[in-house]
C-alpha cells in the first residue's frame, strides 16, 4: 500500500517534466531567407527517428531559411537519383538529403549530402556514427553544417544552454540542447537558484544557491552531479565567472565591505581581493583571451560597465549612454559586448562593438535580463517577461532575427554553454 | 539620557545616509569602512552597555559611589524621576514596551525597513523601529539577527543582489551606531528573489525594496 502511494506521488512529480517541452515562436526574421528543401532521410536503422525533422526545426526557426515543402517526398536511394532541376523549379536554392543506416553494436551511421540547386553542385557530404540517443545531437550538427555552407558563418544549433526553471515552490537548474529539447534538471531546490556560469570546458556549472538562507556560490560537476560550496563567507556570495583557463573563479563577496569582486581558486580556497572602495562592484566576466575583466559598478553614481586590464590593472569605463547598463557578456571572439540597457524606464538587450564603441539596442521588450552569446557569436540568448511570466528568447547580433522559446513554467537566467 | 544619545546618533546616521545618497548620484560614493562607522562599538562602551542591560532598573554597578540629585518633592510626587514616564490619556503610567521578538504586540514585531528606488538610505520613519531592535540586541547578547536585504524585480538579478546587500548593510550600520555588536549581526541579500508583493508595478516594487530583520532560529 505504502509503495503504491509512493509511486503515485512520484508519477505526480514526474508528469510536469513530460509536459515541459518548449514551443518556439519566431518574432521577427531576416528579409531574404534562403529557400531550402530538406528531404526526409531514408531510415533503415532500427529505432532511428528522422534527423530531417530536427534539422528542419533548427533551420526553420532560425529566421535565416525558408523551408520548401518536401513532405511526403520519397528520397532517392542515392544522391545520383536526385533531380536538382526539379527542386530548383519548386523554388529551392539548396537541397539536403540523407540516410540513417544500421552500424555495428546497435549504432547508427548518418550520411548526408547538401547540394546547391542553382549551380547544380555539391556543397557538403559527411557521415557521423552515433548511438540512437545521440541522433538528435548529430541532427543539430548537420544543421550547423548547412548553416555554415549556405551563409558562410557557423551555426549554433548544436550547443547547450543552462537556465533556471521556477516551479511553484521549487527552483530547477536545467541543461538542455540549444533548441531547448532534452532538458535535464541538474539541481533542484526549494530556495532560489541564480547565475549559472559554464566552465570553459563545459563540464561544470557554477551557480548561486539560497539554500542556506543566504547566497552561496556552488560548483557542480555535470558528469556525476557532485557539488560543493566554494564561496560561503560571511554576508553574501554571488556572481561566479570562470577565468578562461577554468582554474579560478571571479566572485562577488560582501565579507569585508559592500559587494566587491574577488578571485577564488575553488580547489585550494586561495582568495585574492580585486576591487576596493565603497562602491558596489559585481557581475564580473572575462574576455576570452583573459586580458580583460568586465564588470558592473556604481562607482560613477549609476550602474555602468567597466573593464580592468588584468592582472589587477587600470580600470576604465565602457558604457556611457544612459543611466543603467549592467550584466556584461562577451562574444566568443571578444569583439562584442552584450548588456542590459535601460531606456525610458524599460530594460532592453543592447550590444556594443568594442572597436568602435557603437551601441545598438536589439530588443523591444521591457524587462530583459541576463544576455549570453551563442558559440558562433551571432546570437544572444536572454530572458524576458511576457504576461508576467519569464521566457527565454534569442536575438541575432544585428537585431534582425528574434525568436522566443516558451515553456509551461517561469524561465530565467539563461547561459549558453561553450 | 541614553535614549537621547541614541536619538542623536541615529539622527546623525540618517543625515549621513541622505548625504551619501545625494553625493552618490553625482560622483564617487565614499562609504567609510565598517569600523570607522561605528564609534559606539568600542570595547569600553560595549562593556558599559552590557552592565546596563544586566541591571535594567537599578543603579549602575560601579566602584564610584553616586548620589541622586533629584528634588525630594519631585521624587515624592512620583513623576518618573529624571527620565519621565510614559502615560496614557488617563494620566496613568503605561506598561513599558515588551521587547520580545515572538510577541506580536512588541515593537520588535515591526521587522521591515523599506527603501526608495535605487537607494539604501534609511528613512526617518524607521528610527523607533531600529532603536527597539538595538535595545533588544544589546539586552540579549545571545540573540543574533540576520538582516536580509531585498530589491525590486527591475534590472539584473546580480545587481539587485548587490543593491539588497547595500540595504542590509545600511540597517547593519544603523544598528551598529546604536551599540549593537558586529558579532550579533549578519547582513545578507536575497536580491529580487523573494518579493513580498508579486505584482509588476510601482506599488509592488516599493513593498519589495526592503530589509527584513530576522532573528536567528526563526
Amino acid at each position: 500500500m505504502m509503495h503504491r502511494l509512493l509511486l503515485v506521488v512520484l508519477l505526480a512529480l514526474a508528469s510536469p517534466l513530460c509536459m515541459a517541452a518548449m514551443t518556439i515562436e519566431i518574432v521577427g526574421g531576416a528579409l531574404n531567407r534562403i529557400p531550402v528543401a530538406i528531404l526526409p532521410f531514408t531510415l533503415s536503422a532500427a529505432g532511428a527517428t528522422d534527423p530531417a525533422a530536427v534539422v528542419s526545426g533548427d533551420l526553420g526557426r532560425s529566421g535565416y531559411f525558408r523551408l520548401v515543402d518536401a513532405q511526403g517526398v520519397v528520397s532517392p536511394a542515392s544522391p545520383q537519383g536526385l533531380s536538382l532541376p526539379t527542386w530548383k523549379s519548386r523554388g529551392a536554392d539548396a537541397v539536403l538529403m540523407g540516410q540513417a543506416l544500421p552500424a555495428a553494436n546497435g549504432r547508427i551511421e548518418v550520411r548526408f549530402w547538401l547540394f546547391d540547386a542553382v549551380r547544380q553542385s555539391q556543397l557538403a557530404a559527411l557521415s557521423y556514427t552515433t548511438t540512437p540517443a545521440g541522433l538528435r545531437g548529430v541532427a543539430h550538427r548537420i544543421a550547423d553544417v548547412v548553416h555554415e555552407k549556405l551563409l558562410g558563418e557557423p551555426g549554433s544549433y548544436s550547443g547547450r544552454i543552462a537556465y533556471i526553471l521556477k516551479r511553484p515552490g521549487r527552483y530547477e537548474l536545467q541543461v538542455a540542447d540549444a533548441d531547448s529539447e532534452n532538458a535535464i534538471t541538474v539541481a533542484s531546490s526549494p530556495e532560489p537558484l541564480i547565475s549559472p556560469a559554464w566552465s570553459p570546458d563545459g563540464g561544470k556549472l557554477a551557480y548561486v544557491s539560497f539554500e542556506d538562507k543566504k547566497p552561496v556560490v556552488y560548483v557542480q560537476h555535470l558528469a556525476d552531479g557532485g557539488r560543493r560550496a566554494v564561496a560561503r563567507f560571511r554576508g553574501s556570495n554571488s556572481a561566479p565567472a570562470w577565468f578562461p583557463d577554468g582554474r579560478r573563479l571571479a566572485v562577488t563577496l560582501s565579507k569585508d565591505e559592500t559587494s566587491q569582486i574577488y578571485f577564488l581558486n575553488p580547489d585550494t580556497g586561495e582568495l585574492t581581493r580585486f576591487s576596493r572602495g565603497g562602491a558596489l562592484d559585481t557581475e564580473p566576466v572575462f574576455s576570452p583571451d583573459g586580458r580583460w575583466m568586465y564588470f558592473t559598478s556604481d562607482r560613477g553614481g549609476s550602474p555602468q560597465i567597466y573593464r580592468a586590464e588584468l592582472p589587477g590593472g587600470q580600470v576604465s569605463r565602457v558604457t556611457f549612454e544612459g543611466g543603467y547598463n549592467v550584466s556584461p557578456a562577451l562574444s566568443p571572439d571578444g569583439n562584442n559586448l552584450a548588456f542590459v540597457h535601460r531606456r525610458n524606464g524599460k530594460f532592453h538587450i543592447a550590444v556594443m562593438d568594442l572597436a568602435t564603441r557603437q551601441m545598438q539596442v536589439l530588443t523591444e521588450t521591457a524587462l530583459d535580463e541576463s544576455p549570453s552569446f551563442a558559440s558562433n557569436g551571432r546570437m544572444i540568448l536572454y530572458a524576458t517577461l511576457v504576461n508576467g511570466r519569464g521566457v527565454l528568447a534569442t536575438v541575432s547580433v544585428d537585431g534582425k532575427v528574434r525568436q522566443r522559446l516558451s515553456q509551461s513554467g517561469d524561465l530565467r537566467e539563461p547561459a549558453w554553454g561553450p | 539620557m541614553k535614549s537621547l544619545i541614541s536619538a542623536l546618533l541615529i539622527a546623525g546616521l540618517l543625515a549621513g545616509c541622505a548625504d551619501t545618497a545625494t553625493v552618490a548620484s553625482i560622483e564617487d560614493r565614499a562609504v567609510p569602512s565598517k569600523d570607522a562607522a561605528k564609534p559606539s562599538a568600542t570595547p569600553s562602551s560595549t562593556a558599559a552597555t552590557a552592565t546596563d542591560a544586566a541591571k535594567p532598573a537599578g543603579k549602575p554597578t560601579s566602584i564610584v559611589e553616586t548620589r541622586p540629585m533629584v528634588d525630594p518633592e519631585t521624587k515624592v510626587a512620583g513623576l518618573g524621576a529624571t527620565r519621565g514616564m510614559a502615560i496614557g490619556p488617563d494620566g496613568k503610567p503605561l506598561a513599558p514596551p515588551v521587547l520580545d521578538p515572538k510577541n506580536p504586540a512588541s515593537p520588535l514585531a515591526q521587522r521591515v525597513v523599506r527603501f526608495d528606488y535605487d537607494s539604501a538610505a534609511i528613512r526617518d520613519e524607521y528610527r523607533a523601529l531600529l532603536e527597539a531592535h538595538a535595545q533588544y540586541l544589546k539586552q540579549t547578547k545571545a540573540a543574533k539577527t540576520i538582516l536580509q536585504g531585498h530589491a525590486d524585480e527591475r534590472g539584473s538579478r546580480e545587481y539587485n543582489l548587490a543593491l539588497g546587500q547595500r540595504r542590509a548593510e545600511s540597517v547593519y550600520k544603523a544598528l551598529g551606531l546604536l551599540g549593537v555588536a558586529d558579532a550579533q549581526m549578519e547582513a545578507v541579500s536575497f536580491g529580487e528573489e523573494k518579493p513580498v508583493a508579486e505584482g509588476h508595478d510601482e506599488e509592488a516594487w516599493q513593498q519589495n525594496r526592503r530589509t527584513e530583520i530576522v532573528y536567528e532560529g526563526e
